[in-house]
């Protein structure tokens, strides 16, 4: 780790100073003049805003599905007009689609840096993100079903790198000498988890109960020891930067998506699943109820804001089956505060993001995850 | 060991008087020769001291600073010696246990307290305590005893006595009086309700005359600070963090009996939880069909019940009194890691009631009180399950003990309650939410991380509490899922196998000092008698029903035997409400220059000041220079 971390290092200067040699560059990445390209300070964590997305996109097709509840407002939503949710998918896919395409590119380009991303605490997390969005995609694709070929096909395409990630990562955790879990647990490495649910849920739906069951018991085994090793917070507080506390969002994101992968291998909202929403709506009030943890991360708009959008959606996601399952009024108000408030975050950011774009790709990442930056400051500061 | 110290008092007569002269103008020569000639046969002597009380008692005196002369000679004893003798030698000094944890300032304060209480006859309408502990025997084995006054705390002692002993005559008398009042009130100001300005309110509508406002505010001020929790690591020590270190010291005096209120620890709900899951057992044996052998009459849970209820409303109602009167001190508490825990056996108790309520009641128990009884368990642990996954110095590695189990209960006993009462949604909520901190909390335990700084190293009663969760988890799910099935079974083995694991160790519950917790740790016994007894009506044969009948006997002997030591401890020790040290900390770390001032032996270290009095001068610089040489010598 420290050789990569002084090769990278090294590296940086030279990528440095070659930047404004090539012309090439500009057609391939189309920027400015800036003192690094976008290339470079792009990171998997920003496939966050596509997590939103899909996440918004799979819970408006739920919402939208015709539902047998008596609850009016909850039949209004039902009437969400096909062709906005089109529109919303697409959306979604156009995004999805350029950050892949971005991150291809800078595994061409910057391989290093991206290997650097892998070998960091909290980026190697991160690089669960584009899978579970295409998965996300894949659930909420309006014309495609789940029992069709071409979607077993594209869960193969999705699921093998997240096994072979949950393979490398999981062995890390408990046999890799620096990387034991006790010292990199951080609550990104919930990612994974619900990167092995999302994978699960989508293989429920195809009505492969074993894959599914294998996914889920993978996930939740993990999610077990990552729980319990999260809440005991070990090694304290400064494993994570004060700019990524939004990802303690990821707290509950984690059993919502458990809920919502066991309602779809069991088939109804029973017990367990039952169970897992009421943590995860527990962890969620906790959270809601620490406005102070966040303060220090509100003052710069960052891309570590949109951590905030996925969790919401997938705890409305919970919320909705819930309501479905239990039919009671305040199931439905639940759902729908829940849902109102995911369209409202993710629209806020959206609108952030809009107003901040120069401040969405900066030149020294605060956050890490631009790996040489990160490696710099955390050499600078003798962590 | 007196006569040095007589010897050296009377040494210091010019150089006290210099330094007097310094810090106050009143005169001493008096004083200090009034000390020699009735020193030596007073200094230890109760009966001499307390003739010099009636002559406290009486103003027109005519060396009326002769009582501080006795209080400068005389001892208090360790206040936790509990007696009921009168009292009668209130003239002594209080040294401070290790006297670097008060500052001169309440050193003062405490000598006035002593001088205050020596007036017996005296109605004082602020006076809140009950007869202090004082001990009629010699207190020769008190561990402050007859040792030579360092100097610059001796000086101060008399600084402050001259401060206040000036006068002769009646009307000064009484102004010492009202002052010393004043002062002995401000000692425990710091813990009362908004400083003490609440109790004015009171008394002040009571239509009693107001004390001026405390001068010595500033310095209270600041111990209404947040204590971080490691204050509570450095300065406690024990299984239940409650005893002082020795290097540490207490913002109230020690050797002094506090007032009750102070000394009454949340843990006395400890004694509510043990009663009344009494009762919930003694109507399981009355109701359960596998026990109905034993033909046990509802009525003893009735009679239970009653006597649980009346308990659990007298302690709510003291501990409201303490909420409202002395809330620096439940803050204090609440901020204390293992007496937060705490904080959730009323609500359990609640629910504990409401659980052992007779079948004729609680059959008109109506969904709207779990509600209630379940919203405070909400907040609280709200509060303290987010302090464990984010706050830095609670995190649940550093503060994780076996008293965090009474966090985790509360929702399995709310489950349990829910399921029994009809309700569906609400009981899975506090389930799951408890299922998945007690899983934390379990490894968290049985990991006794190197970081953890609150395990107790031996076997203590408080490990009992493990049996609790699993044992409540398995009964609040067979009442969820309607029958007794694989889930509670599971969740019953385990608490049945740490029961067994705990009890075969009885031997190692040895040598600990007696408090209220040990209340609470009963009632995981009572619950795994509850459980075996569920189990036995759901698989029944012999090797069940007599597991339950033994099991429900070793819980029922259990808290009888704790009730006789607990009466035992209340009526012929007293020592059952002891000062309640582990809330009195001082938010700083004592410096460590003055440990020197820390005198363990008495003779070597008179003599060592002695020495050093003599080679310095006669000046009061000289004085300086021997307390310097005195700490250079004691490092």
């Amino acid at each position: 780790m420290d050789d990569m971390q002084s090769q990278t290092q090294v590296d940086v200067v030279i990528d440095e100073s070659i930047i404004n040699i090539p012309a090439h560059r500009h057609r391939e990445i189309g920027t400015k003049r800036s003192s690094s390209p976008v290339l470079a300070r792009f990171h998997a964590g920003y496939f966050r805003i596509s997590l939103s997305f899909c996440g918004q996109a799979l819970l408006w097709k739920t919402i939208a599905e015709p539902t047998g509840a008596s609850f009016a407002p909850r039949r209004l939503l039902s009437m969400f007009p096909s062709k906005a949710f089109a529109l919303l998918w697409s959306i979604a896919l156009f995004i999805l689609v350029t950050l892949s395409l971005l991150y291809i590119l800078r595994c061409f380009f910057y391989f290093r840096m991206v290997k650097a991303e892998f070998l960091h605490h909290v980026g190697v997390n991160y690089l669960f993100a584009p899978w579970i969005s295409w998965l996300l995609l894949l659930q909420s694709a309006p014309f495609l079903a789940p029992k069709t070929f071409p979607y077993m096909v594209l869960w193969w395409v999705f699921i093998i790198p997240v096994v072979a990630l949950d393979v490398k990562i999981y062995g890390q955790w408990f046999t890799k000498g620096k990387r034991f879990l006790s010292t990199v647990a951080n609550p990104t490495s919930q990612l994974s988890v619900i990167g092995n649910l999302v994978g699960a849920r989508a293989a429920a739906e195809m009505g492969w109960k074993e894959s599914a069951m294998c996914m889920f018991s993978l996930g939740m085994a993990h999610y077990l020891v990552l729980f319990v090793t999260l809440y005991q917070r070990f090694s304290g507080s400064d494993r994570l930067p004060a700019m990524l506390r939004p990802v303690f969002f990821l707290f509950f994101a984690a059993p919502s998506m458990a809920s919502l992968a066991w309602d779809s291998i069991s088939g109804n909202f029973d017990t367990p699943s039952k169970m897992l929403f009421f943590l995860s709506l527990f962890l969620f009030t906790s959270l809601i109820f620490r406005p102070t943890l966040f303060k220090k991360s509100m003052k710069r708009f960052n891309v570590a804001w949109w951590a905030y959008s996925f969790p919401l959606t997938s705890l409305a996601l919970a919320s909705s089956e819930y309501a479905e399952e239990v039919n009671g009024e305040i199931a439905h108000g639940l759902m729908l505060v829940l849902s109102s408030l995911s369209v409202l975050v993710s629209l806020a950011l959206t609108a952030f993001t809009a107003l901040h774009t120069s401040m969405l790709l900066p030149d020294n990442d605060p956050i890490f995850l631009s790996a040489p930056n990160n490696l710099q400051s955390s050499a600078s500061k003798g962590k | 060991m007196v006569e040095q110290c007589c010897k050296w008092v009377d040494m210091e007569d010019n150089k006290c008087q210099n330094l007097l002269k310094q810090d106050s103008p009143e005169e001493l020569p008096s004083l200090l020769k009034y000390i020699e000639s009735k020193t030596v046969s007073g200094f230890d002597d109760i009966e001499e001291c307390g003739s010099l009380n009636q002559q406290l008692q009486s103003t027109a005196r005519t060396t009326p600073t002769s009582d501080p002369v006795c209080a400068l000679a005389k001892r208090q004893e360790d206040a936790s010696q509990a007696t009921n003798s009168e009292r009668l030698h209130s003239v002594s000094i209080s040294m401070p246990s290790s006297p670097l944890g008060n500052d001169l300032e309440s050193n003062r304060k405490v000598l006035l307290m002593d001088n205050d209480e020596m007036d017996v006859s005296r109605k004082n309408p602020n006076f809140r305590d009950t007869p202090v502990d004082v001990s009629s025997k010699q207190p020769k084995q008190a561990k402050f005893h007859s040792q030579p006054i360092p100097v610059a705390v001796g000086i101060a002692y008399v600084d402050a006595v001259c401060s206040t002993g000036k006068a002769s005559g009646p009307s000064e008398g009484q102004l010492r009086n009202s002052r010393i009042d004043e002062f002995k009130d401000k000692s425990f100001d710091s813990f009362k309700t908004w400083s003490g300005r609440l109790e004015r309110q009171l008394s002040h509508l009571r239509g009693k005359q107001c004390d001026p406002e405390p001068e010595v505010n500033t310095t209270q001020n600041s111990e209404i600070e947040v204590l971080s929790v490691d204050r509570y690591f450095d300065a406690l020590e024990g299984p239940e963090l409650d005893t002082l270190k020795d290097s540490e010291g207490l913002v109230l005096p020690e050797d002094k009996q506090w007032p009750f209120l102070l000394r009454y620890p949340i843990s006395a709900f400890g004694m509510c939880l043990g009663v009344s899951s009494q009762a919930i057992l003694w109507k399981t044996l009355a109701t359960s069909t596998s026990t109905s052998f034993l033909h046990i009459n509802l009525s003893v849970n009735l009679v239970l019940w009653c006597i649980s209820i009346g308990l659990t409303a007298l302690i709510l109602l003291i501990y409201s009194l303490k909420f409202i009167l002395y809330f620096e001190a439940v803050r204090r508490e609440y901020y204390h890691p293992i007496r937060v825990n705490f904080f959730f056996a009323p609500w359990i108790a609640f629910l504990f009631l409401a659980l052992g309520a007779p079948p004729s009641l609680a059959k008109n128990l109506h969904a709207a009180l779990w509600y209630i009884l379940m919203s405070p368990i909400f907040c609280l642990e709200l509060k303290i399950y987010g302090q464990w996954m984010s706050g830095g110095q609670r995190r649940l590695s550093k503060v994780a003990n076996p008293s965090n189990h009474l966090a985790i209960v509360g929702n399995f006993v709310g489950a349990l309650l829910g399921a029994s009462m009809g309700l569906k949604e609400g009981p899975i909520f506090f389930f799951s939410v408890g299922l998945a901190h007690y899983i934390v909390l379990f490894v968290t335990l049985y990991q006794r991380l190197p970081t953890n700084e609150t395990l107790p190293k031996e076997l203590h009663p408080v490990f009992f509490l493990f049996v609790a969760a699993p044992s409540v988890a398995s009964m609040a799910w067979a009442n969820i899922q309607g029958s007794f099935d694989y889930g509670s079974r599971v969740a019953y083995f385990i608490a049945l196998f740490l029961y067994v694991s705990l009890a075969v160790r009885a031997n190692f519950f040895k040598g600990f000092r007696f408090s209220l917790a040990w209340w609470a740790y009963t009632f995981p016994m009572t619950g795994a008698s509850i459980a075996t007894i569920r189990y036995s009506s759901v698989v029944k044969n012999p090797v069940t029903q007599s597991l339950s009948v033994i099991l429900s006997a070793i819980s029922t002997l259990t808290v009888t035997a704790l009730l006789i030591t607990t009466i035992l401890h209340a009526f012929v020790f007293r020592d059952l409400f002891p000062n309640d040290i582990a809330i009195a900390i001082t938010t700083k770390r004592p410096k460590k220059s003055k440990k020197q001032f820390h005198l363990s032996s008495g003779n070597s270290d008179a003599k060592d000041i002695e020495a050093s009095l003599k080679s310095a001068g006669s000046d009061g610089e000289g004085t300086e220079v021997s307390l310097r040489s005195i700490s250079v010598d004691k490092k």
